[in-house]
């Protein structure tokens, strides 16, 4: 909360500052210049992914393959013990003369409830990395920004970053090339 | 963005890509007179029963090698034929390595056979469906006609093996022809960058790849499953080129490896290659392991005694191999594999793929030896009974080492007229 509210001339509280781009070469650029810059609360639009954004704009590799590795594990870990416990424990039943504890028998179901859980964790772990679901975004608000779904480039800085100032962040926008800038509202 | 292409020293330039005229063939010789020369001890023991040490024991310690690498050499032409029917571009700078690794199946094939030839002359001693079939044995009676054609067992002597003859000449013309020319069209591309051999090998690696799958399956049928004529297992084909698959891309990994430390083809062969060969011998471990247990627990759960006779005697007596197998053939790798860092960095890589090489001689080394000693206890105490294994196995392996040498030494290290070579060079893991 420390960090200084904005407003825009309505009076709204400001979102961030959006600047436009007319190729994906300009926008790769100026995500290094906003990166270099060292802002943390700010992301890229593009219509299709743009080959190494990633180390353009410095984002860290994402945790979420440690998470799928332990859903799977806890998943295969999980399936096993059931087994056992439905199998071994609460409920034995002879089958086909095999020992209750038959672990080669538990192999198949422990290796599906191992990918269940992965997959679950991958796309749940992925929502809420994410930030998703959610209702609305401010940026939808734009005209303008439609064109990041046909062919056009934005970057949008964020008034909650530590570095944000109206002028300053504006200046660097411009300086990187962007053939528009607009205020975003809440 | 930093690609080599941009760079001011082009990563294709003749020494970058090359050690030079003449290059490995001392050290590439001197392998394999040592190859030879283990393979040879290995035969003296046998045959002059040093240490207690029996001419079959012998014979399955060198078939174990010539066994192995035969495999690495195979699942090196699988992943030449599967890179042009997809028409991989990654490939096209690591490539000549896989082709180099090929080049070696003809005298792979070669190795294999003087196990055979004695097994014939000597009237089988590893084979059993050659031994009994002198006595004659009524499940053999049934599969008779698919080793020896009509000829007639239970008449005191073994007849010619005519069929399991033919399918073996069947095989190596197969394999000379295609990994002469898949090596010739990919050798074309040196010079020309005209895209015709291109096509060419993509339609030799579409019939190709039908062939070398029957071929493979069957010779895995004939010089491992066949050991034992009692068991029978339709997986078998699979599961000895799941195993030729892991260790063909450790192969290549570990070749890479080597040539980038001797400081050539940088900026050619980067982390970004080595990455999705760590990835293929991480496929690959896994779907080892699934076909392995997929095969066992079929045996297992129907529970037929002549299948399931070799898998418990192999879990009853030989347990502790198995589990070493589970292990370090699976677990091991799978974990190591899956970090990253790991498929990234060619040393460790390197390291990976030494152990993939090691454990998946000892896998064949899990098939045939139990044909040898019922029990462990059964083989002669002393040195000398290890020494013959290691000798056996070694043998091939360095003849293959000593071939790869001198052959990575003389030829060009990549193809530079490769149609996908742009892709290649800027070869990049987005994830």
């Amino acid at each position: 909360m420390s960090a200084p509210v904005y407003v825009t001339e309505t009076g709204e509280a400001l979102h961030g500052i959006m600047a436009e781009f007319a190729t994906p070469a300009d926008l790769y650029h100026a995500a290094e210049k906003v990166r270099d810059a060292g802002y943390r609360k700010w992301d890229t639009f593009s219509p299709f992914p743009v080959h190494g954004m990633e180390e353009a704009m410095g984002v860290n590799r994402t945790i979420l393959p440690l998470m799928v590795a332990g859903g799977g594990f806890t998943g295969a870990g999980l399936g096993f013990l059931m087994q056992w416990w439905m199998s071994a424990k609460d409920y034995q039943m002879l089958t086909q003369g095999k020992p209750f504890f038959s672990w080669q028998a538990f192999i198949p179901i422990t290796f599906e409830c191992g990918i269940l859980f992965a997959a679950f964790t991958a796309i749940i772990g992925m929502l809420a990395l994410n930030g998703l679901p959610r209702w609305h975004h401010p940026l939808f608000k734009k005209e303008r920004f439609l064109g990041s779904s046909d062919d056009r480039f934005f970057v949008c800085i964020e008034a909650g970053d530590a570095n944000f100032h109206p002028e300053r962040t504006r200046q660097l926008l411009e300086k990187a090339g962007a053939t528009s800038i607009e205020l975003v509202e809440e | 963005m930093s690609h080599a292409a941009t760079s001011s020293i082009h990563p294709l330039r003749a020494e970058n890509i090359s050690f030079g005229q003449g290059a490995g063939v001392a050290p590439g010789m001197l392998l394999m007179a040592a190859g030879l020369g283990c393979a040879a001890a290995c035969g003296y023991i046998g045959y002059a029963s040093v240490g207690g040490v029996t001419a079959k024991h012998a014979l399955a310690a060198y078939h174990v090698g010539a066994m192995s690498v035969l495999a690495m050499c195979l699942g090196a032409m699988f992943f030449s034929l599967v890179f042009h029917l997809l028409q991989a571009g990654w490939v096209a700078t690591i490539r000549r390595q896989f082709e180099n690794v090929v080049s070696f199946l003809p005298v792979a094939y070669l190795l294999v056979l003087p196990t055979l030839i004695i097994e014939y002359m000597a009237g089988g001693k590893l084979f059993k469906w050659f031994s009994d079939a002198a006595a004659g044995n009524v499940v053999l009676e049934h599969k008779a006609s698919y080793f020896f054609l009509g000829g007639e067992i239970g008449t005191g002597h073994a007849p010619f093996p005519t069929f399991f003859a033919i399918r073996a000449v069947i095989y190596g013309v197969v394999w000379f022809y295609l990994s002469r020319r898949i090596i010739a069209l990919g050798r074309r591309q040196d010079q020309s960058s005209d895209a015709t051999p291109f096509a060419e090998a993509r339609f030799t690696s579409a019939w190709g790849m039908l062939v070398f799958a029957l071929t493979t399956a069957f010779a895995a049928f004939d010089w491992l499953m066949s050991l034992d004529y009692k068991f029978f297992s339709t997986m078998w084909g699979v599961y000895y080129f799941a195993g030729a698959a892991f260790s063909s891309a450790a192969l290549v990994a570990l070749v890479l490896a080597l040539i980038r430390m001797r400081g050539k083809l940088e900026g050619a062969v980067t982390s970004e290659h080595f990455h999705d060969l760590g990835k293929l011998m991480f496929s690959f471990t896994v779907f080892w392991a699934y076909i392995s247990f997929s095969q066992y627990f079929l045996i297992w759960y129907s529970n037929i005694p002549e299948e399931t006779n070799f898998m418990k005697f192999r879990s009853e007596h030989y347990g502790t191999l198995g589990v070493t197998l589970m292990i370090g053939h699976f677990a091991a790798p799978f974990l190591i594999l899956i970090f990253r860092k790991v498929k990234r960095t060619p040393g460790l890589l390197m390291l990976v793929a030494l152990w993939a090489l090691a454990i998946h001689v000892l896998d064949i080394y899990w098939i045939v030896r139990p044909m040898v000693y019922a029990m462990p206890s059964e083989a002669p105490a002393g040195p000398v009974s290890v020494a013959t294994d290691v000798l056996g196995a070694a043998g091939p392996l360095l003849i293959l080492a000593g071939h790869l040498v001198k052959r990575v030494g003389s030829t060009p290290l990549v193809g530079v007229g490769d149609p996908f070579m742009h892709e290649s060079l800027e070869h990049r893991n987005y994830v």
